[in-house]
Order: C-alpha cells, then structure tokens, then sequence
C-alpha cells in the first residue's frame, strides 16, 4: 500500500514537471511553470520522506536546510551576466550528486537494507557514475571558461579523439571489472579499485572534451551539459529502481538535447563535432589568420560617426533595429540601450530588437539581459522572424556583436562561421557598429560588414557611446 | 558597348526601358546610351533630359540597326527584329510562348535574346526581378481604379452632417501584387481582407495590416517543389462557397491570381458578383491572362448589375514614370550581372540567372532551360541544391519572401523547419504504438525469478522512452526567448537526484552509504532551490 502511495506521489510531481516545461512556451504562462515545477519537487521530497525505506532524517535534514540558504543566497545574488557561469557551475553539483549516490549504492550492496548484489546492478552504478563523472569535471570546465579563468581557446591536443575514444573504452571494460568483482565481499577489491579508476578518467574524459572546445561553442556546451546532467539523473533512477528519477531526468535530458540541436543548427555546426571535442570539418573554432597582412588590413577603409551624427540620423529614422551581442552584456550597456530604445519609441520611430540564437554565452541569454533592462518582449524578436525585415528598416544598430552579422557566414563556406546563418543588417538603408576597437571576434576572422558603403562604425565603449546618443538626442 | 533604347510602339504602352537616372548608371558603367527621339515622352521624360543624362538621341530605326544592346519594354514586331545585328543583345518582356514566330526570327537573326520574365525568384535575383516589381506597381494601381469607380471613401468618417461606413476590401491572392493592393488599400483607410491558398501566407498578410481569410477546409494549398498543388473539388467548392459569402459584404474585391504560361483561374464566378451590392467595384489583376473574374472583359471596363469590373491590362503603364524607372533599375541589374569588362557584357550559360531567361544565343533557341539543380548546382543557395524542379515553363521555388502574382504561388522557404509540433504526426503516432505495445509484452511475459531483473529493466526502459518522447513534444514549444530560463528550471528539476541519496542515507549514520547520501542530498538541493529562485527572479522581468 504503502508503495503503491508513493508510485502515485511520484506520478503526480512527474505530472506537474512535464507542466512546468509546458507552461514555458510563453511568456504569460512562463511564471506558473515555475510554480508548478516547485510543487512537483515539493510532492516528490515529501513522498520520499515519508518512505520507510528513508531514515537519517536528522542528516537530511540538516544538508536540506544547508543547502536551501546556500541555493537561495546564490540565486539572489548573482547578476544576470553571470549566468552562465551559475548554470554550468550548477550542473557540476547534479553530476557530482550522482557519483556520490553511485559510491552510496555500492557500499551499501550487498549489505543490510542494500539491493542485491548483481552484475547488472553494478553496471548500473557503473554507468551513473560515468556519466555523473563526465557532467561534474565538463561542468567544472565549462564554468571556469565562462568566468574567464580559463583560456576560452579550444585546447586541441594531438590525437585527441583516439584519446577521447580510449577513455571511453577504458571506462567500459573497468566497468565489467567491478561488475565482475561484484559478490566479492572483501572491501577494497579489484572490483572496487577498477571503479575508482573508472571515475578518474571519466572526470578525465569529461574535463577534456570541454577544454577542446573554443569560448564561441559555448552555448551548445551549457545546453549539453544541461542535458547531460538529465541522463545522468536516468541513470540513477536505473540504478535505484525509481522512476521519478528516470522521468525527470529522461526530460532534463531531452531539453538539453533540443536546445543543443537549436544552437547547432543556429551555427551551421554539426552536433556530433561538437560534443566530440571538434570533430569534424570545421574543427573547433581556431582564429583563422586574416587573409590580408597588417597594410592592407589598416587600408581597408571604414566610415566613423559620432554621437550628433548618429543622433540626427535617428532622428530621421522611421524604424530601427537594435542587433546585441554580447559586447553589449560585458560592457554593461543594456540600461543605457533601453533609454535609447524608449526615447526612440516615444518620438513614434518603430524600435525592434535582433536576437541571433548564439548571441551571448547561453541560449536565450540576451533576451535575459534586455528583460532585465526592462525592455518588453513584445520587441524582442527572433532571427527567422525578423531577418526579413532588415530591406525596410531605416538604421540597425549593431552593439557588441560581430560574428552573427558576418557577411562572409553567407559569402565564404570554408570559413570558420560558413554556412551559419546570420543577421542580414547589411540589407538596411544604414548599419552603425559599435565596437571598442577594430579587433576580430570570436571566430578570429575579419568582419567585411564593417567596409560595406552603407556601414559606420561607432568607436569607443558601447555603454559610455550609447548614452552620449541619449544625451544628444535629448537636448 | 552601345545600347539602344526604342519607342514602344504597343497600343496604350507608356513605359520606356531606361529613364535619364538609369541612362547616368548605365553611362557609369561605361556604356554608351542612345535613346530613340520620343521615347519617353509619355512617361514625361523629355528628350533633353536624357541628353542631360549623356544619352545620344537616335532615330528609331538607327536604334535597331546599329544598337549592340536593345531594351524593350513589350515583346518587338518582327520587323523590328529584322533590322538587328547578328551577335546583339535584346532584353525586354518575351513570352517566348506566346510569341513562336518572334523567337524564331530572334534566332535566325543571331540575336541574343534574354526574357526577364524569366528571370528565376532565387534570393540574389531579387534585384532583377521585373514580374515582382510591375505586380508591385499594379497592385498600386488597382487600388486607385477601384477608389476612381467606387462611390464612397475608403475611410470611415464621422462627419456632422453623418457617418459614413470604411470600404471593406478583399484581395484575392497574397503574391506581389495582393499584398501591394493591400497596403495601398490599407494606407487610403480601408479594412482589407486577404485570401490565399497557402497558409504561409498568412503572415505576410497580417504585416500589410490586413485580415487573412482562408477556406475552413483541411487541405494544405502547399504541393510538391514549391507549387501549390491542384485543389480538390471539394476544396474548390468550399473557396467558392466562401467567396459567395464574402461577395454580399466586401465593397471592393482586387484578384490577382495568376498561373504562369496558363490562362487565369475562375475564381470570381458569377454567382458571387450577383451577390455583390450595386457600387462594388471588381478589379481584375489578372484579365490580361482571361481574368479571374468570369465577366471580366479584357482591356475593358463594364459595368454589370451595377457593379463595375476594371479590367485594364495596362496597369503599369499606368504609372509610366515611376514603372519605367523600376524597370529601368532592373536591367541596370542585370547588365551589371552580366558584365565582363567596363561596357561590355557576356552570357556565363552555367549562371542560373542567364541560362533560365536566356531565349536565343548563337542562333540556337536555349529555351526553355534545363531544370535549375542541372544549370550549376554550386551556384544555388544551399535550400535550393536539394529542392526537386517540378516546372518546365514557370519560375521556380523562391527563397525570398516576396510571392510572386500568382495565388499557386511557390513555397517561400525550403529550409525545413523546425518541429513546432502541435498534434501528433504519424510517425509520433507509430512510436507511441510500438511503446504501448511492448508495455503490453511485459506485462504478460514470463514472470520468472531468471528474467524478472531483465524485466525490471526492460520497464525502466520503457518508461524512459515515453519520457523522452514527451520531453520532446513539450519542449520543441518553448518560446526561444524562455530558453534561459528553460535551463535554470530544468537544473532545478534535475536536483531530483537528491530523492536517491535520501534513499542511501540510511543505516547507521556514521555508514559510507549514509555520509554520501547525505551529501549528495546537499550537493542536489542547491541546485534545487537556487534553480527555482533564479528563475522566478528571470521570469519577473519578461514585461510588455
């Protein structure tokens, strides 16, 4: 009886998760999604609780109140810019759970109170903490390349994908070790040290197929470890025999895969070669050298402007489109691009935003920071919805974002961003970029957008220009 | 080279192929110009003015005789044509179709002949594309006919001396030339209706401002290749039902639907212009072709029970200054296209653009051309190096948004979309059976203590399938702008993990299973509640 309660709890917060999802295909409904999602996790804690089969409460609880004040701080503090590097640095702990509950399973088999030992039981936990290995150390990577700590240039070792495939072979054949081991009651056997092992190259393998890919992937990396860490919650739930946990996981997992589909497909890049570490014809995103030497480079000849030109250019706009990128997101401008935007609007001129589904360090990430600006997402448009649009618009403005308006994406498929799709500003009656300096973006090729006859270019910090337009436009 | 600009000498043409700002660009590109005396008088652009421009003015048979490159406007006569060089070049309207006889004289002469009607609707064509921007102008025009016939303003007024109703328009078919009269009807302060059978329509109809009107009917008006497929009987039936209906409330009715190389479809028959009230006005777009209306009369305007049916198949030439001036630009593209040298043109037969409107060279007739995947798959946008040809005699799939004139206009994208799924395809359906039934096969296997692991197994399996699956419908809904915090929830969601280390933690409390359990349940809650929160802190941001 007491089982068959617990299946039905646990029915019932899977219900309410695969709502939560749901509810998050608008912006009106987004808001009760999360509700919903907190009522299922509520449903399922309880439940579990309440299972006989659970004990240590006084230690439970404890971690439960712990971690509650830790999450909450964390989630009040952190700046939108940041998010990135929360999300990834928050699928590590999912990861790490898993091999810590992997090793928790193990010891307690065999024992009182434990699953029966068997060999497919322990290629279970063989599995689960494969995969939660390979999701902590990825996640760990990914989070120290996003803060910047670590070089965002691919780490491309010689042989690497002999390496990657040795690991995972490795990693199979210890796993039948332990599994082979498995009725030995001997605590620290062959068995047990092969799982040990296994671990370490698994973080091993983890940590490495992150380090092989450039800062520019970084988007699709997130989402995949955002998916990782759903497989990995399946496995655990295979593991211990509970179906909540192969559900939710089994969703994780699958809204990881399509949001790293959606940014694969964003970037023209296979999918397989991203998660392998760059495998693949546009292996990984080394800097191209530009085709041209330093003289020819500084002739090329761009058109500035300044504040009281670009000012009176707006002025006599109908309609503008503001393309961000994530310069915008590192120079802290989207406050000063919403008064812009607001000032715009209130003289009747159409002001609409570009999102690229790459632009910033995670899907959606722009569309975050405007949010956050206060910009209403009745402007904000997506590319396939707006890219049409640029023939009839009277000035784009480009600010902190460069690959994803690159002519040459469109122009030249051998080059790093060939075959991506991206915003066609160049189409507009004038298109203003802001930039710091004339340095190359992410891809590390040049920018023919910039050289176009109807492009200028809009030296200086995005934050400290933007206002200076404000300023002008005002007085 | 030296082009030669002629008088169009058809009944009622008032356009002319290059205009005194064309002649500048094309003298720019290093060609030399000559205008034949006249010629675009009716298009009020003087012979001084195309001095002005650095043009030569030539008589109209030194224009014929001694010019490398002729712009037309109409398709020539056959006398025209006998005075041409062997080796020049004429560009204009063709209708290789209709016009045989011409075609042959083209070839025998050794005339290099290029239809822009041709022209093929890919993405880099668009600037050369002459159907789109004439259908352009005519949608223009057929707003101001109807406005010049129909007794009432188009905006609805309140006036002292009373109220006076807002003229409801319906345009039939969504191409260049609908979604022009639409805007134009828009703009003079009607309400406007726009029918089409594509639903892709739909959107470019709604940014015109208009109201998207389609037959109740489960059909997809969208076929194979890019082309409309033939409708059913019953489909037809219903759209006739609908324009019966629609026939008694709309004051102005503009069709457009045209079929390349084929005569007009009926569309407004006579049933639906009875219905119609006294004062309606019909603009028929398409009456050079037959028209779509059924008492339409080419080249006329009649007036039948009170309502007036425009059919002038002049449109454009109605608006000769600014036609001519659009047209001009096209050819402008075009030589530009084509150049091999300042002033000077070639024709690269592997180029899509020239193969497909290219109708004689060297004395040999290269129309109609070889489908557009054979002409140089490379030189296609990538949508189209997979899309199967399906036309002989018509303008293939387009990847530029702009429809042409026709209502069985081509698909306007061939990139596949992605997934948007909202019912359950027959391939969902197929997996969710196969799902259904190996649950079936589990429960009433064998049950023995040997298999019942395997079978443990084997359910988790399932339920792991069917999870994915709907994880998969679900989340293909999710509105990109929510992909953020599409993530922090599903972290959040997958701190579950911490339900298996409360499951460890028991035993004693100093046990390894325990200590672990007890971690990871830490580990898993911060993901949980810092998950949450932060995704309600995003979430109250979105604001309108």
């Amino acid at each position: 009886m007491e089982q068959a309660l617990l299946q039905i709890a646990y029915l019932v917060a899977s219900i309410f998760f695969i709502m939560s999802l749901k509810s998050l295909s608008s912006q009106e409904t987004a808001r009760q999604g999360n509700l919903y999602g907190m009522i299922g996790m509520g449903v399922a804690i309880l439940a579990t609780l309440l299972n006989s089969q659970v004990d240590q409460y006084t230690m439970i609880l404890i971690a439960l109140v712990i971690s509650s004040v830790i999450g909450y701080q964390v989630a009040a503090k952190v700046e939108m810019t940041q998010m990135p590097e929360l999300v990834a640095l928050l699928h590590s702990f999912v990861g790490a759970a898993a091999v810590l509950v992997g090793f928790a399973s193990d010891r307690s088999m065999g024992q009182e109170g434990g699953h029966v030992a068997s060999s497919l039981y322990a290629a279970e936990i063989g599995v689960d903490i494969f995969i939660g290995a390979i999701t902590l150390t990825g996640s760990i990577v990914a989070f120290l390349k996003l803060k910047g700590q670590v070089s965002g240039k691919p780490l491309l070792l010689p042989n690497r994908h002999k390496m990657n495939a040795g690991a995972a072979i490795a990693c199979i054949i210890l796993i039948g070790i332990y599994a082979a081991y498995v009725d030995q009651t001997n605590f620290y056997n062959w068995g047990w040290i092969a799982l040990l092992i296994m671990t370490v190259i698994a973080g091993a393998l983890g940590a490495h197929l992150v380090f092989a890919i450039g800062g520019a992937d970084m988007p699709v990396v997130v989402s995949m470890l955002n998916s990782y860490s759903g497989w990995t919650a399946s496995a655990a739930g295979f593991m211990l025999d509970n179906d909540l946990l192969i559900i939710t996981g089994a969703l994780v997992g699958s809204s990881g895969a399509i949001l790293s589909y959606i940014m694969c497909k964003s970037m023209n890049r296979s999918i397989v070669s991203v998660i392998f570490g760059g495998y693949g014809a546009n292996a990984g995103t080394a800097p191209v050298k530009p085709a041209l030497t330093a003289e020819e480079q500084a002739a090329l000849v761009v058109q500035e402007t300044e504040a009281q030109q670009l000012a009176q250019d707006l002025l006599n706009a109908k309609s503008v489109i503001i393309v961000p990128g994530y310069g915008l997101a590192q120079a802290r401008a989207a406050g000063s691009v919403y008064q812009l935007c607001e000032d715009l609007r209130a003289r009747g001129t159409k002001v609409r935003f570009a999102i690229h589904p790459v632009a910033g360090r995670l899907p959606g990430h722009m569309n975050i920071l405007l949010a956050e600006a206060n910009v209403p997402y009745d402007i904000v448009e997506d590319l396939e919805d707006i890219n049409d649009d640029f023939p009839n618009t009277d000035i784009v403005l480009v600010i902190g974002a460069n690959d994803i308006v690159n002519p040459l994406a469109q122009e030249d498929p051998h080059c790093p961003i060939g075959g991506m799709e991206v915003l066609e500003v160049w189409k507009s009656t004038k298109t203003i970029i802001f930039k710091r300096s004339r340095n190359v973006g992410y891809a590390g090729i040049d920018n023919p957008l910039f050289y176009k006859e109807n492009s200028e270019m809009f030296f200086g910090d995005a934050a400290n220009s933007v206002n200076e337009v404000v300023t002008t436009l005002r007085s | 080279m030296r082009i030669g600009v002629p008088f169009e000498t058809a009944t009622g043409e008032k356009r002319v192929s290059a205009t005194p700002n064309t002649v500048r660009r094309l003298k720019k590109r290093g060609f030399d110009v000559a205008i034949a005396s006249g010629a675009g008088q009716q298009a009020s652009f003087s012979d001084q003015a195309y001095q002005e421009a650095g043009a030569d003015i030539w008589e109209a048979d030194q224009i014929w005789s001694e010019s490398d490159i002729v712009l037309k406007v109409t398709p020539p006569t056959k006398e025209q044509v006998e005075q041409m060089q062997d080796g020049s070049v004429l560009m204009g309207f063709l209708w290789p179709k209709e016009n045989e006889e011409l075609v042959e004289t083209l070839r025998s002469k050794g005339v290099t002949s290029i239809a822009m009607e041709c022209v093929p609707r890919i993405s880099r064509a668009q600037k050369l594309d002459a159907l789109s921007s004439m259908s352009n102008v005519s949608g223009y025009r057929a707003v101001i006919e109807a406005a010049y016939y129909y007794g009432s303003f188009f905006n609805a007024q309140f006036t002292a001396a009373g109220r006076v109703d807002q003229a409801k328009v319906l345009v039939i078919g969504a191409g260049v030339s609908g979604l022009a009269a639409a805007g134009a009807a828009r703009g003079l302060g009607a309400k406007v209706y726009a029918f089409d059978v594509r639903s892709a329509a739909r959107e470019q109809v709604e940014s015109m401002g208009a109201e998207f009107v389609e037959v109740e009917f489960e059909e997809s008006g969208d076929g194979d290749g890019g082309y409309a497929k033939v409708m059913s009987d019953e489909f037809i039936a219903a759209e006739m039902a609908l324009f019966r209906k629609l026939a008694a409330e709309m004051d102005i009715v503009i069709t457009t639907a045209l079929i390349p190389g084929r005569p007009a479809p009926k569309l407004w028959l006579n049933e639906a212009l009875a219905e119609m009230k006294p004062g309606s006005v019909v603009v028929d777009l398409a009456s050079e072709r037959g028209g779509n209306c059924e008492s339409t009369v080419p080249g006329e305007t009649v007036e039948v029970n009170g309502v007036h049916i425009v059919g002038w198949t002049d449109m454009p030439s109605r608006l000769a200054p600014t036609s001519s001036q659009l047209y001009g630009m096209n050819l402008v593209h075009y030589l530009k296209d084509i150049e091999s040298g300042s002033g000077e043109v070639g024709f690269n037969l592997k180029d899509v653009v020239v193969r497909s409107s290219i109708i004689t060279h060297q004395k040999e007739i290269l129309w109609p051309p070889p489908p557009l995947s054979e002409i140089d798959p490379s030189s296609l946008p990538k949508e189209m190096q997979k899309a199967k040809d399906t036309t002989k005699d018509a303008s293939a799939s387009s990847t530029s948004t702009k429809a042409t004139p026709v209502v069985t206009a081509p698909k306007t994208s061939q990139k596949s979309e992605e997934p948007r799924s909202k019912g359950l395809s027959n391939k969902q359906m197929t997996w969710l059976g196969i799902a259904i039934l190996w649950c079936l096969l589990l429960v009433t296997s064998d049950k023995s203590s040997a298999g019942e692991s395997t079978i443990i197994f084997l359910n988790h399996l399932t339920v792991f399938a069917l999870s994915c699956f709907i994880g998969w419908q679900v989340i293909w809904n999710v509105t990109h702008a929510l992909h953020t915090p599409l993530m922090s929830v599903t972290n959040a969601i997958s701190g579950i993990i911490l339900v298996g280390g409360m499951l460890q933690a028991h035993g004693t409390s100093d046990s390894a299973a325990s200590i672990l359990g007890a971690l990871a349940v830490l580990l898993a809650m911060i993901n949980v509640v810092g998950g949450f929160a932060v995704t309600q802190r995003m979430l109250k941001m979105f604001r309108k």
